[in-house]
């Protein structure tokens, strides 16, 4: 009896510290990519291709391209690898865990929540870098542009997958309903695609949609990391930096909160 | 017995039966899809309105051809993704749902089932498509050359893109493979695509592919028909090539319809 009675209490001990959460960490990252191995490939090949795609195909329908222009192709492909993963794919994926009913087993596993966020992150960031790495080559063979990365890239990167991530997650975790997620998503790639100024310089909107990004995370994500990428295109202010903070921090609250909630 | 067996035979044939079965499935199909096709309307007037605007941005400073080219092209942008991309989805969706065999088991011609889903899907990219081009015409205030033969150039963009639509959605099995084909024509369309822009900015080996394909193509009589003077190059040729991919797309439409599963 007293052996069983200590076993439990051996698995609970096992529940904290930073050893105990790396362990979990490691778990799950094996979970997901054993989980979802029949998808992570897809994912691959088509950031791939929407990457490479997106600075050729945009460089073929725009008249008269010229260097500041091809710049703001690359880059803002690199900008919206960065955003999409997050924003789209995480939240997709969660609402497809959801349909297939493997959601709440998922939650149900005796690992601290924040391991399982971790680890999908971690997962979705692979996925970004091989279409960053594929708009990239794309642009320099077909445009020569001047890339001149400068150490802001580790932040830039970092704060625009975390930001974008940690929304996604947020919306995937919070909307019960799978077909909700997924219209979020289908306008959200329509909005950051066409109505946003990643590819294109805040100029060419209407004055009301400049002044909604300002306060949006897109445009400065698409500043910090266009600046990292490039000399003389953008000059990036305290004020990015500081409105991505704000909704990075505001977005893993609310993942928290949401992922914390007891049903 | 023999009276039973003898309706049945007089049931399924004659014009005034087909019409009957047509007619029933016209019905039916327009119940079951309602949301989807009210959802599939508004989507087609947001991405026609979406596009122009979106195109303006990317392209920056256009001079008055450019943008009556663009212009000319959203009804052609407008009018693809109708077949090519809701139909197949439009059938998946009886897959998913599995009344598929249903459908087939009922007691109409299917032909006259087939071309109920032809029916509607063509009339409805009509209006999307109208509203459309009325709204890209009127973001950047281009004046249209409207001439009769945009009848037959939308009828015959319509006829492709929906038979090419329904033999895929019905000869691929798996849903998710169909999705993918999905994005990847749109894709294709959107961005690899001479509809908004002229042809001779794209690479010339990529040209003579898009002599091949349809979306060229069907953009050229569209603009024929809205335009004067815009299209160059010759558009009963254009229109050939639109014939044959008429013929082929139906001819495969109807092997798929005729198919004992």
């Amino acid at each position: 009896m007293t052996a069983e009675a200590a076993s439990p209490v051996l698995v609970t001990s096992g529940w904290f510290g930073a050893a105990a959460w790396m362990r979990a960490y490691r778990v799950m990252l094996r979970w997901e990519i054993f989980g979802s191995r029949l998808l992570y490939p897809i994912l691959i090949v088509s950031q791939i291709l929407v990457g490479a795609g997106f600075v050729i195909g945009f460089g073929l329908l725009i008249p008269d391209l010229d260097l500041a222009t091809a710049q703001y192709l690359t880059t803002g492909a690199v900008v919206m690898s960065l955003i999409l993963v997050g924003l789209v794919v995480a939240p997709q994926l969660i609402a497809q865990q959801k349909m297939e009913g493997s959601y709440d087993y998922v939650q149900s596993l005796p690992v601290p929540r924040s391991a399982v966020v971790a680890a999908s992150m971690t997962l979705s960031s692979l996925v970004a870098v091989t279409g960053i790495v594929a708009a990239l080559s794309a642009a320099v063979w077909r445009y020569d542009v001047d890339l001149s990365l400068d150490p802001s890239i580790v932040p830039a990167f970092i704060l625009t997958l975390a930001c974008g991530s940690l929304l996604g997650s947020a919306v995937g975790h919070a909307l019960d309903n799978p077909q909700a997620t997924l219209l979020f998503t289908q306008l959200g790639i329509l909005f950051i695609i066409g109505f946003s100024p990643v590819s294109f310089p805040m100029e060419r909107l209407p004055g009301w949609l400049s002044g909604l990004h300002e306060y949006l995370p897109i445009h400065h994500m698409a500043v910090v990391v266009r600046a990292s990428l490039t000399d003389g295109l953008v000059d990036p202010t305290f004020r990015s930096w500081f409105v991505l903070t704000v909704w990075a921090v505001m977005a893993a609250l609310v993942t928290g909160l949401v992922m914390g909630r007891r049903r | 017995m023999t009276a039973v067996v003898a309706s049945d035979i007089r049931l399924r044939a004659g014009t005034q039966l087909w019409m009957e079965g047509y007619g029933s499935m016209l019905r039916f199909e327009m119940r079951n899809l309602r949301t989807y096709l009210t959802i599939g309307l508004v989507i087609q007037l947001a991405l026609g309105a979406g596009m122009t605007l979106m195109y303006g941005f990317y392209f920056g400073d256009l001079d008055s051809s450019q943008v009556t080219f663009l212009v000319t092209g959203i009804p052609t942008l407008a009018l693809i993704p109708i077949g090519f991309v809701m139909v197949p989805s439009a059938i998946m969706e009886h897959k998913l749902h599995d009344t598929y065999d249903y459908v087939w088991s009922l007691p109409v011609p299917r032909l006259s089932s087939a071309m109920a889903t032809f029916t509607i899907f063509a009339v409805l990219g009509i209006p999307g498509m109208v509203l459309a081009l009325l709204m890209a015409s009127a973001i950047y205030d281009v004046d249209l050359a409207i001439s009769w033969s945009i009848i037959p150039a939308i009828l015959v963009t319509s006829w492709i893109g929906v038979s090419v639509g329904y033999a895929l959605g019905h000869v691929v099995p798996e849903p998710r493979v169909i999705s993918l084909i999905t994005n990847i024509v749109l894709f294709l369309v959107l961005l690899f695509s001479p509809i908004v822009v002229a042809i001779e900015q794209f690479p010339d080996w990529w040209e003579r592919v898009h002599h091949v394909l349809p979306f060229w193509h069907m953009s050229t009589v569209i603009r024929a028909a809205l335009t004067d003077g815009m299209v160059t190059t010759s558009v009963p040729s254009s229109y050939i090539v639109l014939a044959i991919w008429g013929v082929l797309a139906a001819s495969v439409a109807a092997l798929v319809v005729g198919r004992r599963g």
